[in-house]
């Protein structure tokens, strides 16, 4: 029954300060799409990151003109390392295919780039922990066979790649406790400026018999109400960029990374609206307490 | 299922439905104030030693100078103060140890009626009544009902879809008495409900308490209006400079002892 009065009582309170509630909610999406901005850049770095620790690769390219025995013999030595799980051997033109199958490129476009962009390699996938030094000290003899162009071990790029996810994390944790603040602040501010509107009804609702949550619960609730709408549309709107966004961007980035973008995951989605509607919650209970005694 | 005690209903305590368990027994009565104090100053209490017992039915007018403790006493009732010294017994329940989370629970019994109506001006005149009711908890058909029915009884009947603030400042009282009287309380406190109100509508006003206290309402009424006390012979208790004088020989009796002591300026 109470619920149903805080409902109406909350209807009534929109109702009423209409006007203020608009503007706290689009104050509130701009906060949220700053939160999920942070959090989709940290959710697509951390795919890449993932992808690359998971590999475990090393990349061993091939000279134009390596002969066929070198490379099985040089093919015959890596499979006999016990920090090699997998070696295996990708020509050229599979080179090329894989590319095009990985960034969806037309047939045309992958026509116009150069003959020598996709070099022959042996791909390496190494065994589970595997020291860094081991993995330096193989290169260097592997890089002394005939026929190996260049030894490529990933590390230092997932090196830059780690600190870049550390530095967007760290970002994305300032971003989301700022947006807490600001939620507090605006949700509070709102909530504050509609009690003033509303202290005679508060003084009625207490000299009535009102308990402090039977006159808490519409203000609880606009503030739920008022943080749930604004994190849905900043959720959307972001929605709406990504799909808008991601036909121009996708095929470079892939192929930059050799990882497609995501939008956020559903979870995350619904995890922030529903710490959203927390701190909404919480900002409309702290800011009415001084409120309640008549 | 044993059956509820008498009076009790969930959380709602209606003490006028309370009945002495034998015939024989007088009922007790529903406020008592022993020996109490209020300070708002050091060593300038607002109240000093108030007796005063109210027996359920009566009609009891306190009257006193502006700034001499009428409302005090109304709002130690009502709980928004709470007494220094004494105590005050509402029911049989002292209510001075309440705690601040059962304070609600002795207002749901009470019905108060102010000076500045407390009604809010964007309400109707229906959400206006019927809060008292929906802080019950009471279904929404029998709030209707008993909306419509209070509405009756202050003379606003029809009127329950009307803006609270389009209505005159008589008229808002109305729903102010209406709101106190809508959930059947056991003690109706007045506090100068008829102090923004001009002398006719003033004299309407404490009518319309009348008939209320003639259904069995007791009623406390604080006033320093003495044209309304010469109009109706109820008891009245004289508060000045916080001490409760009984002047149950009426107001004339009380005016000549006050000339008497020279305060006649009081009795005007």
């Amino acid at each position: 029954m109470e619920i149903w009065s805080a409902l109406a009582r909350a209807k009534r309170g929109f109702r009423d300060d209409l006007r203020l509630h608009v503007v706290a909610i689009a104050s509130l999406v701009v906060a949220f799409l700053c939160l999920g901005t942070a959090l989709l850049s940290v959710e697509n770095l951390s795919r890449i990151a993932d992808r690359w620790s998971q590999t475990q690769h090393m990349t061993v390219y091939l000279r134009d003109q390596a002969k066929e025995a070198d490379v099985a013999q040089l093919r015959l030595v890596l499979e006999g390392l016990g920090e090699i799980a997998k070696v295996e051997h990708i020509s050229a033109a599979r080179a090329r295919e894989l590319f095009a199958e990985q960034t969806n490129m037309n047939a045309t476009d992958l026509a116009q780039l150069p003959g020598d962009a996709f070099p022959a390699s042996l791909e390496l996938d190494l065994a589970d922990a595997v020291p860094a030094a081991r993995i330096d000290k193989i290169a260097e003899r592997v890089q002394r066979f005939a026929g190996v162009e260049e030894v490529e071990t990933y590390r230092s790029f997932f090196g830059q790649l780690r600190s870049l996810l550390e530095a967007g994390r760290s970002g994305a944790m300032l971003l989301s406790l700022l947006v807490v603040v600001c939620v507090l602040a605006v949700i509070g501010n709102t909530i504050r400026l509609a009690v003033a509107n509303r202290r005679r009804e508060i003084e009625v609702l207490k000299l009535c018999g009102a308990t402090d949550s039977f006159v808490r619960g519409p203000f609880v609730l606009e503030g739920v109400i008022q943080a749930v709408t604004a994190s849905t549309l900043a959720m959307l709107i972001l929605f709406v960029a990504y799909v808008a966004l991601h036909g121009h961007v996708e095929s470079t980035l892939t192929a930059l990374t050799g990882v497609r973008t995501a939008f956020l995951n559903p979870l995350t989605v619904l995890a922030t609206i529903a710490a959203a509607a927390f701190v909404g919650a919480l900002g409309s209970a702290l800011s009415l307490r001084r409120y309640l005694q008549v | 299922m044993a059956n509820p005690a008498p009076g009790r209903k969930g959380n709602v305590v209606r003490p006028s439905v309370f009945r002495a368990k034998h015939r024989d027994e007088a009922p007790k009565p529903i406020l008592v104030l022993e020996e109490v104090y209020k300070y708002f100053r050091r060593d300038v209490p607002t109240l000093r030693n108030v007796n005063l017992t109210v027996e359920r039915g009566e009609f009891v007018f306190v009257t006193g100078p502006s700034g001499s403790g009428k409302s005090t006493l109304l709002q130690l009732v009502y709980r928004q103060h709470t007494v220094d010294s004494g105590r005050i017994l509402f029911s049989g329940r002292d209510i001075s140890r309440l705690t601040d989370t059962s304070i609600p629970f002795l207002r749901r019994n009470l019905g108060i009626v102010f000076q500045d109506f407390k009604v809010v001006p964007h309400w109707t005149v229906y959400e206006n009544v019927a809060v008292s009711l929906e802080i019950l908890g009471t279904t929404p058909r029998l709030a209707r009902s008993r909306v419509a029915e209070a509405l009756e009884r202050v003379g606003l009947a029809g009127r329950g879809n009307e803006r609270t603030e389009t209505l005159s400042g008589g008229e808002q009282q109305r729903v102010a008495i209406a709101r106190a009287i809508v959930t059947e309380p056991a003690l109706l406190l007045a506090d100068e409900p008829t102090g923004n109100l001009d002398p006719q509508l003033a004299i309407d006003i404490l009518t319309l308490f009348e008939e209320i206290h003639e259904a069995g309402t007791t009623v406390l009424f604080a006033t320093h209006d003495h044209s309304l006390l010469a109009t109706s012979p109820h008891r009245l208790v004289v508060i000045d400079e916080g001490r409760l004088i009984e002047a149950s020989q009426g107001l004339r009796a009380w005016s000549a002892r006050m000339q008497g002591l020279g305060g006649a300026s009081h009795a005007s």
